[in-house]
């Protein structure tokens, strides 16, 4: 048989097998995350599953060739000990140390390095949720901790760009004693060093994956933590999988724009983050408020407040799944007035109702109208609201 | 033994270092290697008789970098 003819037909199984772990994983994230199974604290927020499902889609998109950058060569420095410890085994007198894209007993070993990584992310998610906990004491502090996410994130997106030396700071070394034991390691032959070094793996994250673990940090929750984990390493696994399975190494050219990539897609990721920070900090000069107060739009407009000033000494404010209605409100200055908060059949995080000048948050409940006393404003004030995530925004104005 | 520094400007991330340090499995008469990605650089620390800095710099370009005797 020729060369040609093996490489063809080791394909098959290889097709086979990657596109099982692919709906495998695509199967499992949707049980996983399907609101009627989840826990109470991830089902009763839509605010959880969209962030479950951004992890998810991050790490099938970008997290598994930035992870495989990082982490790819000591997988495939395990697999190449291991493949040519049982090429030794059959032809003592040669020597394979490279090829071992399409060796078809290479996928067992993986698998079982993803496996022991998933297991390993998902309980460090768990930890750094629950470390975050102590961090999200209020919206302030959530705030803050979303600000440094997002510089986080952005400073990587800029040592990927190689912007200026400075950004190399982003990235976290692991300390030495850990990489040299890891690479020792990585010599075993035996199926317990890929599950091994599947679970060593949290100690060398690719930028992405330490991008994910700062969020992970600012949940403030075991469960949600291990979950966005979860989701994130469950994605990476499919294209890392494939990838590691067919190649074992990216080429350089290739690594460079993926590397390109990952980096916009981090880029774009930590001015959410930032801009949810700020958001939630109450800040004029976020992206949302600021455009807002620059270019208001039909749908956003303060002439559209009147409609709700039926009732003297009353505003009405309508939340919603998708947001607040109207975004922005006109009240009068200098005289404090009530805020109607009416929820109806509201799941998502627009629950978790901020108004971060006034220092208040209040979880409301799914259907019902709660009420926010509103001291007295000076005239051409603006308050700012949003919930507890930063993603939805809205603004009383003061005339 | 000598303890030489080398820069490597083309390294990417932390785990170009631990590809790099790699080499003291492999290179012979290698006692140390500490690389850095945030100095762009490799110390390493060998037995001069065994190993010259051409034999460091020919090992670091099969690795796929570029090594620069500081």
């Amino acid at each position: 048989m020729s060369k040609q003819q093996q490489k063809k037909n080791t394909l098959n199984p290889v097709m086979i097998v990657s596109l099982g772990v692919v709906f495998v994983a695509i199967a499992l994230v949707l049980l996983v995350l399907k609101p009627g199974v989840q826990s109470q604290v991830l089902s009763t927020g839509s605010g959880t599953w969209s962030q479950l499902v951004v992890a998810f889609i991050t790490g099938i998109t970008t997290g598994g060739l930035s992870c495989l950058a990082v982490q790819g060569g000591l997988l495939a420095s395990s697999l190449a000990h291991q493949i040519e410890q049982d090429y030794v085994g059959q032809n003592a007198n040669r020597k394979q140390r490279q090829n071992v894209a399409v060796r078809p007993n290479s996928a067992f070993p993986i698998f079982l390095f993803l496996i022991a990584k998933l297991v390993a992310y998902t309980l460090l998610g768990a930890l750094l949720g629950w470390l975050g906990s102590y961090l999200t004491l209020s919206p302030m502090t959530r705030a803050m901790l979303m600000i440094a996410i997002g510089i986080f994130m952005i400073g990587n997106a800029l040592r990927m760009f190689n912007v200026h030396p400075i950004f190399r700071y982003f990235s976290i070394e692991p300390p030495k004693f850990i990489t040299r034991y890891i690479r020792r390691t990585a010599k075993g032959t035996d199926m317990f060093t890929p599950l091994f070094l599947g679970a060593l793996t949290v100690f060398i994250p690719c930028g992405v994956t330490q991008a994910m673990m700062a969020t992970a940090l600012g949940t403030g929750s075991a469960a949600i933590g291990a979950a966005l984990m979860f989701a994130f390493i469950l994605g990476t696994s499919p294209v890392f999988f494939i990838v590691a399975y067919l190649t074992t190494e990216l080429g350089a050219k290739l690594e460079k724009f993926f590397m390109r990539f990952v980096a916009v897609v981090l880029l774009v990721l930590g001015f959410v983050t930032l801009d949810g920070g700020l958001n939630v900090l109450g800040s004029p000069f976020s992206f949302q408020n600021l455009t807002r107060s620059l270019f208001p739009s039909e749908s956003s407009s303060v002439s559209a407040a009147p409609l709700v000033l039926a009732v003297e000494g009353e505003l009405t404010l309508q939340v919603r799944n998708d947001g607040y209605f109207p975004v922005s409100l006109k009240a009068p200055a200098d005289k404090a007035f009530t805020l109607n908060l009416v929820t109806d059949q509201t799941y998502s995080c627009a629950r978790d109702f901020v108004i971060p000048a006034l220092d208040y948050y209040q979880l409301l409940p799914d259907t019902g109208t709660v009420q926010v006393n509103i001291p007295a404003q000076k005239p051409g004030s603006t308050l700012f609201f949003t919930c507890s995530m930063g993603m939805y925004t809205g603004q009383i104005v003061f005339e | 033994m000598i303890k030489k520094t080398f820069k490597i400007p083309d390294m990417t991330c932390s785990n170009c270092a631990m590809k790099l340090e790699s080499l003291e499995d492999s290179l012979e008469g290698v006692r140390e290697i500490n690389a850095s990605y945030h100095r762009l650089e490799m110390v390493i620390e060998y037995d001069e008789s065994k190993l010259t800095d051409e034999q460091i710099v020919a090992a670091v370009k099969k690795k796929g970098y570029q090594a620069i005797a500081a």
